[in-house]
């Protein structure tokens, strides 16, 4: 028996169950909506879709049945995945909730199930790193915690998933360290059925405190009744970065800080010849002249045929972009899904090799995942999931201000006569540690790097190694008690395994070292759910849920690191420190979080609904007097669309909405308690040292409350349609360590005060203008805009800094608050503070007598503001027969960062602006003359009496005479930049073999093979040379953002994907 | 419905579990007893460390005196204190790390009523003199801080006026030194500096009460007359009665001039010595130039130009002596506390010996100090441009200038003297690439998170000092 199914306008529809009633055979249409199924004469087929009616048919003498199914009213008849894994009908819900489709997510294979959410999904914010497997930081609504968490939180099949990332706090605040990504983006995005984005707090209440961030719920494929199926999917992508958000250098001058004639001079082996100054880590040094002769970093390099030998004083042939290669990821899956009358399972397996496009760096994935239900009696079902990752990478990417991210010499501290195929070249001789920076330009031996190794000495010497496994999944079994409640009780457990290892070789410029962090986490929760679904009268139906929640955490660690340096090279244990190591960082921390929650809903004629819910949480991290904090909820809808007056065929869908709810939230553990701090003991006798944080046993749950309106159309058969939400959230009574002055004997305090204020709106439209019987254009757009505001802090605080970062700009939460009025002006969570430009009355900036822009005193000043004016997606597919196109377009309009790698590289004398000629048509760096010859940089503006400036900053050296970056000083202001980008984010040409051709393939159910890109081009930016993105991961200032040092360039990725279906 | 009922109940007994958790808000890893002697011994390291550690992040004195330069990054040496957060590393250092465990420590010693009331004492003027030392440094550095309601639970505690503080700090020091019993014991081994003898603390307090006494010579002659004369009789006789910090080889109790500029724990090449500084020892031949630098590869001492870009290898570096992990991080000496009794004779605040004697004996005690013989010292005095009667100037310049020498390495009490004695003559960097208008620094910044996080408070600091300027002289700086 073969046969089409499509729905009544015609389109085909790929994946409706087709079984044989009483019989476990079962099949799939493909994506052309085609089936085979053998079927005896006189049996029945049942055809079932979700958003359609079912349908069954008899079987007569025919081979073919092409079948074309209803409409299931419409649209607002969805079921939908809710907190506690509860189904309910779209047009019950009194909250937004946003789904989004396994297609969705994995048509251009990315490796990281977050990042392929970027752009679908209103009010969510994603921020990656463009790191090898970097966290990527998960932000719904805007930032509600000012130094708390602010991510989502990842629920799997009721397993919660934290996205906490467990990079050190120096890492997190720019420093050196690699970012390890955190356990969410270890989820197997070809095991995910659907995934529900939960914004607002009436749709996670059942999820409790934790939830407070909204929740990202993810539902996997599970096996269907009577059915068989194998998928297997193999592909394989290419990466190259995007040379637009990398540095471009001058070409006209070489190594040097000291300008013009800073060359030193010697016999190195060829006669007394200018020696370039290798110790610089800088370009401002003598002109570039194809005619001189001059001594460089090879002269050293014994292997070199240059040893001893000078070279022409010229521009690097090849720059450090060369130093980055072709990433390549493999992603090769197999799943087995199927079931019985009364079983199903699916076991799913899933191989991703990453090769990074820095040189020596490896990730490797294996995903597995089991689930099985079984129907032991009529009324019990039980079930079971089981999901088992293994992470291993390899030479993860060094971060932050480091001698580990290749990124601190090319974006900040490097010489543009250096060639990076001659660093490979010098390096891979004999694996040493041949730099450019060598200490001294006198001796001949005994020469070691000053500032900066070899690149590749560092990437192959002094790289990172890492493993995570993680075990999750859940058991859990629901009984009938009658026909209207049904009991749930599941347990689940979740457990992470962390081992990182970070190195730095004998023969570095640093101090040798073996660091390991050793970390085991895990979870369990026992829920018990009961379920009641029961028609009061004819048109009143009621909605229960009435549970519990019991979870226990419990976190030890352990972090060591030699002491002083290694004694032995290539030995990479605590044993071979030089010095007795330190006392390794211990902690153990132990949470336990008891929950009741009820929830109520009452429908009236599928017209109008009515849903109230509270819940109770009682937490250890809180003192025992205040432990136990309930809070409640309440939602209506009304689907307007069900009005006997508006029942027509133009209105497919019309739903209004509106709620409040508060959720209340605990502390973060041990932030009750005094305990001391442990230094290091000076030999027997032993320090102790009063903690920098003050703990207090005062506090109590800080709570968010939230209030909704939606509104939901559809129209013309759901061809076009939009929702629209609209919100307002505030978290009041914060729980913080908020920064104290010192004089108090501490650096932070906790305390339970302080408001944030997000409001907001959120728009996800689409609309098909064309579709057909083989062609159809749908297009997909989400807008989101939030504004955060930050209200009162505590006493009469008005700001907190959230992370003071180098180069002397801070992220911070506060206010303004009017001296005379008392008026208080909240302003934007994450804002930059630093030194601005001075401006005179008229507004116009402030030239010094340096010629630099002159600076205000105060370094407090606000500077940028990291959060987005808005963001959206634009997604448009195009379907022709068994060919589509999809292409997503990804905005984000606004937001600042500021540049330390701008702040030190233009202070280098690296980028193209601190060379050439100035208005006057003269070189830059020559001097300062007043006259017509005049060098130097004039800056538009005005002195300090309000006359049009003429004085030129001098740009001959990086010694003061610098008329950029951090040598001469200028306001911070200077060096902020527009956030903003119009991104290609991902196109996916996929194309379905037709059924004729695979049913002679016999074997195989359906082939789709695709052609894929992933951040393909940057439309639109405004930092000229780095990707606006890149931010420093999902820890830095609460994961604010607004700051970039060492930023790595965006990559493109390509390739291509072929699936079978057995 | 009997069946749901019993479903009901555990769902509801469930949420009783976690009051029975005793145990999970506790830090199983961390002590929250510990001995109070542990937290003073934590606080000689942090005090040491502010004073001695060359990081341009927290002191950079050495700079301001010019008896280093440095080869590349010119911020420094030109005084900017923005673009690092140099006030708040010390401000924190002292407050967070010196002065609040110091405080702990004594809050255990009172309120253990196990301890001898001499001992108990005893450890208590220990405490005290610790602590009145390292709030002489905050008030000498920034002038008004917070000192009544510091360490309270008041999280924007107001700044006291700093003479104010400053005589509180003299009565405190009085009040401890009778409160001593020298032949009881007091911390022992924990006691760094002293192992407990509490006769070396007796010299070690009245030679602290002498040098904050003479801080304020100019502004409060009486005062000072009264407390030096008090001092005098008691204090350092040898320069085995220094107060040093003992580190030792390892990592993190090593001396952090090591960390900074030891080759095992960095390769950077960031100071040179200062030609202002070497020039004048060149000189006079300064038997002490050995220890202080090494010898470029002439076999002469150079110093680069101050507040300009060096080339490393031209110039002499810091002496291997110095960057030693185990030099002691000197505290307080008695070549200082002798270059103090020269000076009280000037001033005639004490008649014991002349000035020349005390002046001799500090340059001698610094010489030998630093490895020479008593010979070479007297020889160096020999000379006439050393002699007291003969050496050129006032005694201000005499004193001012061989103590700028006797306190190489000693950067911040360095600084102050200058501040004090007026002399050596410096000058900030001028011409070339340096900016108009560099001013040596004569008192520090405010910490830059203090606009922030104390704004009142800190505003009204500002307004009483005559601004939060860098080149606002504190009240005992009369010159």
């Amino acid at each position: 028996m073969t046969g089409r199914v499509t729905a009544d306008d015609g389109s085909v529809l790929p994946g409706v169950n087709i079984s044989l009633k009483g019989t476990n055979r079962g099949t799939t249409t493909n994506s052309q909506g085609d089936y085979t199924i053998s079927a005896e004469t006189g049996g029945t087929l049942v055809f079932s879709f979700i958003g359609f009616q079912s349908q069954e048919v008899t079987v007569g003498s025919q081979s073919t049945i092409n079948i074309a199914l209803k409409n299931d009213v419409s649209q607002l008849q969805e079921v939908v995945v809710t907190a506690q894994g509860i189904e309910r009908k779209r047009n019950e819900l009194v909250y937004a909730a946003q789904q989004v489709t396994a297609e969705q997510i994995t048509q251009t294979r990315s490796t990281n199930l977050m990042s392929s959410l970027s752009g679908k999904v209103a009010g969510l914010d994603i921020r990656n790193t463009n790191s090898m497997g970097g966290s990527t930081s998960t932000v719904i609504r805007g930032y509600k915690s000012i130094t708390g968490n602010n991510q989502a939180l990842y629920v799997i099949d009721g397993v919660p998933v934290s996205n906490a990332n467990n990079n050190t706090a120096t890492q997190a605040s720019g420093g050196a360290g690699a970012d390890y990504g955190n356990a969410a983006s270890d989820i197997n995005p070809d095991n995910v059925a659907s995934i529900n984005v939960l914004k607002g707090a009436a749709a996670t209440a059942l999820y409790g405190s934790r939830a407070a961030n909204g929740v990202i719920l993810i539902t996997t494929k599970q096996g269907k009744k009577n059915s068989f199926d194998v998928t297997v999917n193999s592909g394989v992508t290419w990466g190259q970065i995007d040379k637009s958000t990398f540095v471009k250098y001058q070409k006209e001058y070489g190594a040097g800080y000291g300008g013009a004639k800073d060359f030193y001079s010697g016999d190195l082996g060829s006669g007394v010849a200018p020696i370039a100054s290798f110790d610089s880590d800088a370009s401002f040094g003598p002109k570039f002249d194809p005619n001189l002769q001059v001594y460089q970093w090879d002269t050293f390099d014994r292997a070199s045929p240059n040893f001893g030998k000078t070279r022409p004083w010229v521009a690097a042939q090849n720059g450090p972009d060369k130093f980055y290669e072709t990433g390549v990821t493999s992603n090769q899956s197999v799943s087995i899904a199927g079931g019985g009358s009364n079983s199903t399972f699916k076991l799913g397996y899933t191989r991703n090799d990453e090769k990074g496009v820095l040189p020596n760096s490896k990730l490797g994935k294996n995903l597995f995942n089991f689930s099985a239900s079984f129907d032991i009696l009529p009324k019990l079902t039980v079930n079971a999931n089981v999901s088992y990752s293994q992470i291993k990478g390899i030479g993860r990417y060094g971060t932050g201000y480091s001698g580990k991210n290749p990124n601190q010499q090319f974006r900040q501290w490097f010489q543009t006569n250096v060639d990076l195929v001659e660093q490979k070249d010098a390096y891979f001789r004999n694996q040493q540690n041949v730099t450019w920076n060598w200490a001294n330009h006198t001796t001949a031996t005994g020469n070691y790097p000053i500032y900066s190794d070899n690149p590749y000495w560092s990437r192959y010497q002094n790289f990172s190694n890492d493993t995570r496994d993680n075990f999750f999944g859940n058991t859990g079994a629901t009984y009938k008690i009658a026909s209207w409640v049904d009991f749930t009780g599941r347990f689940s457990y979740n457990g992470t395994s962390d081992l990182q290892e970070e190195r730095v070789a004998l023969g570095s410029s640093g101090t040798s070292n073996y660091t390991r962090f050793n970390r085991l986490f895990n979870e369990t929760n026992l829920d018990l759910i009961l379920n009641f679904r029961k028609s009061i009268t004819k048109d009143v139906h009621f909605v229960g849920v009435l549970g519990s929640n019991m979870r226990r955490s419990r976190e030890t660690s352990i972090r060591a690191s030699t002491n002083g340096g290694l004694t032995v090279p290539n030995l990479y244990a605590l044993s071979n420190s030089i010095n007795p190591i330190e006392a390794p960082t211990e902690f153990e921390r132990k949470i336990g979080v008891d929950g009741i929650y009820a929830q109520a809903s009452f429908g009236f004629k599928e017209l109008i609904n009515l849903e109230l819910s509270a819940r109770q949480d009682k937490s250890t991290t809180l003192p025992k007097a205040n432990n136990t904090y309930f809070y409640p909820s309440v939602g209506a809808n009304f689907v307007f669309s069900e009005l006997p007056a508006l029942k027509a065929n133009w209105l497919t869908r019309g739903k209004l909405s509106a709620n409040y709810a508060e959720v209340g939230n605990d502390a973060p553990w041990g932030s009750i308690n005094n305990v001391y701090a442990k230094p290091t003991g000076i030999g027997s006798i032993p320090y102790f040292s009063l903690p920098d944080i003050k703990n207090n046993s005062n506090l109590k749950s800080e709570r968010t409350r939230n209030l909704e309106f939606g509104l939901e159309t559809g129209f013309l058969n759901d061809r076009l349609g939009a929702d629209i939400t609209w919100y307002r959230s505030s978290t009041i009574d914060q729980i913080l360590p908020v920064n104290v002055t010192s004089a108090t004997g501490y650096t932070q305090m906790y305390i339970n005060s302080g408001e944030v204020q997000n409001k907001g709106i959120e728009i996800a439209a689409y609309i098909t203008p064309i579709k057909t019987q083989d062609f159809s254009w749908t297009v997909n757009v989400n807008f989101a805009r939030n504004r955060n505001k930050v209200m009162s802090l505590y006493g009469d605080v008005q700001n907190v800094p959230i992370a003071s970062l180098q180069g002397g700009v801070s992220i911070n939460a506060g206010f303004l608050k009017d001296a005379t009025t008392g008026k208080i002006t909240g302003l934007p969570f994450g804002i930059i503070r630093g030194t601005n430009f001075s401006y005179n009355d008229k507004g116009e900036k402030i030239v010094g007598t340096n010629g630099m822009y002159k600076a205000t005193a105060s370094s407090s000043e606000v500077i940028g503001d990291p959060n987005p004016d808005w963001i959206g997606g634009l997604s448009n597919t195009v379907k022709y027969k068994s060919v589509s196109l999809m292409f997503l377009i990804d905005v984000r309009h606004g937001g600042d960062f500021w540049s330390l790698d701008q702040w030190y590289g233009e202070g280098t004398g690296m980028y193209p602006i601190t060379a050439g000629l100035n208005e006057l048509g003269n070189p830059k760096r020559d001097p300062v003359t007043n006259d017509s010859k005049s060098g130097g940089v004039l800056y538009p503006g005005v002195q300090a009496d309000g006359s049009v400036n003429t004085v030129r900053a001098g740009n001959t050296d990086g010694g003061g005479s610098t008329a950029y970056g951090y040598p001469a000083n200028p306001p911070r202001a200077q060096y902020i930049y527009d956030a903003s980008y119009v991104k290609l984010r991902e196109v996916a040409l996929t194309f379905g073999v037709p059924q004729s051709v695979v049913s002679k393939l016999k074997a195989f159910k359906a082939i789709d093979l695709s052609i894929i890109g992933r951040n393909l081009w940057i439309i639109h930016k405004n930092s000229e040379f780095s990707d606006p993105e890149e931010g420093l991961g999902s820890a830095i200032g609460a994961g604010a953002g607004g700051y970039q040092t060492g930023s790595y360039p965006a990559v493109r990725s390509y390739g291509f994907n072929v699936k079978f279906r057995f | 419905m009997k069946k749901l009922l019993i479903l009901f109940l555990p769902i509801l007994l469930l949420t009783a579990c976690v009051d029975s958790l005793d145990d999970y808000n506790v830090d199983t890893k961390r002590a929250s007893a510990v001995p109070a002697v542990t937290l003073f011994s934590n606080s000689l390291k942090g005090l040491a460390d502010v004073l001695t550690t060359p990081s341009v992040n927290t002191n950079n004195f050495r700079l301001y005196v010019q008896q280093w330069s440095t080869t590349t990054y010119l911020d420094e040496p030109r005084y900017n204190l923005t673009a690092r957060t140099i006030p708040l590393s010390i401000w924190r250092t002292l407050y967070r790390d010196v002065l609040s465990d110091l405080n702990e420590s004594k809050r255990l010693v009172n309120a253990d009523a196990t301890l001898l009331a001499d001992v108990k004492n005893n450890e208590l003027a220990q405490i005290e003199i610790m602590q009145i030392y390292a709030w002489s440094v905050l008030v000498n550095t920034f002038g008004n801080v917070p000192y009544t309601e510091a360490f309270s639970d008041n999280p924007l505690p107001k700044y006291d006026d700093a003479k104010t503080v400053y005589d509180d700090l003299l009565t405190r020091l009085d009040a401890a030194l009778t409160k001593i019993a020298p032949a009881s014991a007091g911390f022992a081994a924990g006691d760094l500096i002293y192992k407990g003898k509490m006769a070396s603390w007796v010299k070690f307090g009245n030679s602290l009460k002498l040098k904050l006494a003479m801080v304020i010579a100019d502004s409060d002659a009486a005062k000072a007359k009264t407390l030096v004369a008090a001092a005098s009789a008691n204090v350092f006789t040898a320069n085995a009665d220094k107060a040093a910090f003992p580190y030792i080889g390892t990592p993190p109790n090593y001396n952090p001039i090591a960390q900074n500029l030891n080759i095992i724990y960095s390769t950077r090449q960031d100071y040179v010595a200062a030609s202002t500084f070497v020039n004048p020892m060149n000189e006079l031949s300064d038997p002490r130039r050995a220890s202080f630098f090494t010898p470029t590869a002439a076999g002469t001492y150079v110093g680069g130009n101050y507040g300009f870009l060096n080339t490393y290898s031209s110039f002499s570096h810091v002496g291997t002596k110095i960057i030693e992990p185990t030099l002691e991080g000197l505290l307080l000496d008695y070549s200082e506390v002798e270059f103090l009794l020269a000076e009280a004779v000037e001033r005639g605040f004490i008649t014991t010996g002349t000035a020349a004697d005390h002046y001799n004996k500090a340059i001698t005690a610094s010489i030998t100090y630093w490895g020479s013989t008593a010979a070479e010292a007297a020889t160096y005095l020999a000379q006439p441009k050393v002699a007291y009667t003969t050496a050129t100037g006032d005694w201000k310049q005499k004193i001012g200038t061989q103590k700028w020498f006797a306190l190489y390495n000693r950067g911040y009490e360095a600084w102050v003297e200058w501040r004090r004695l007026d002399y050596p003559k410096l000058s900030p960097p001028t011409g070339g690439t340096a900016p108009a208008g560099l001013a040596i620094p004569v008192r520090l910044i405010y910490p830059n998170d203090e606009p922030t996080l104390n704004p009142v408070n800190l505003k009204a600091a500002a307004a009483a000092i005559g601004g939060d300027l860098a080149t606002v002289k504190l009240w005992w700086d009369k010159f």
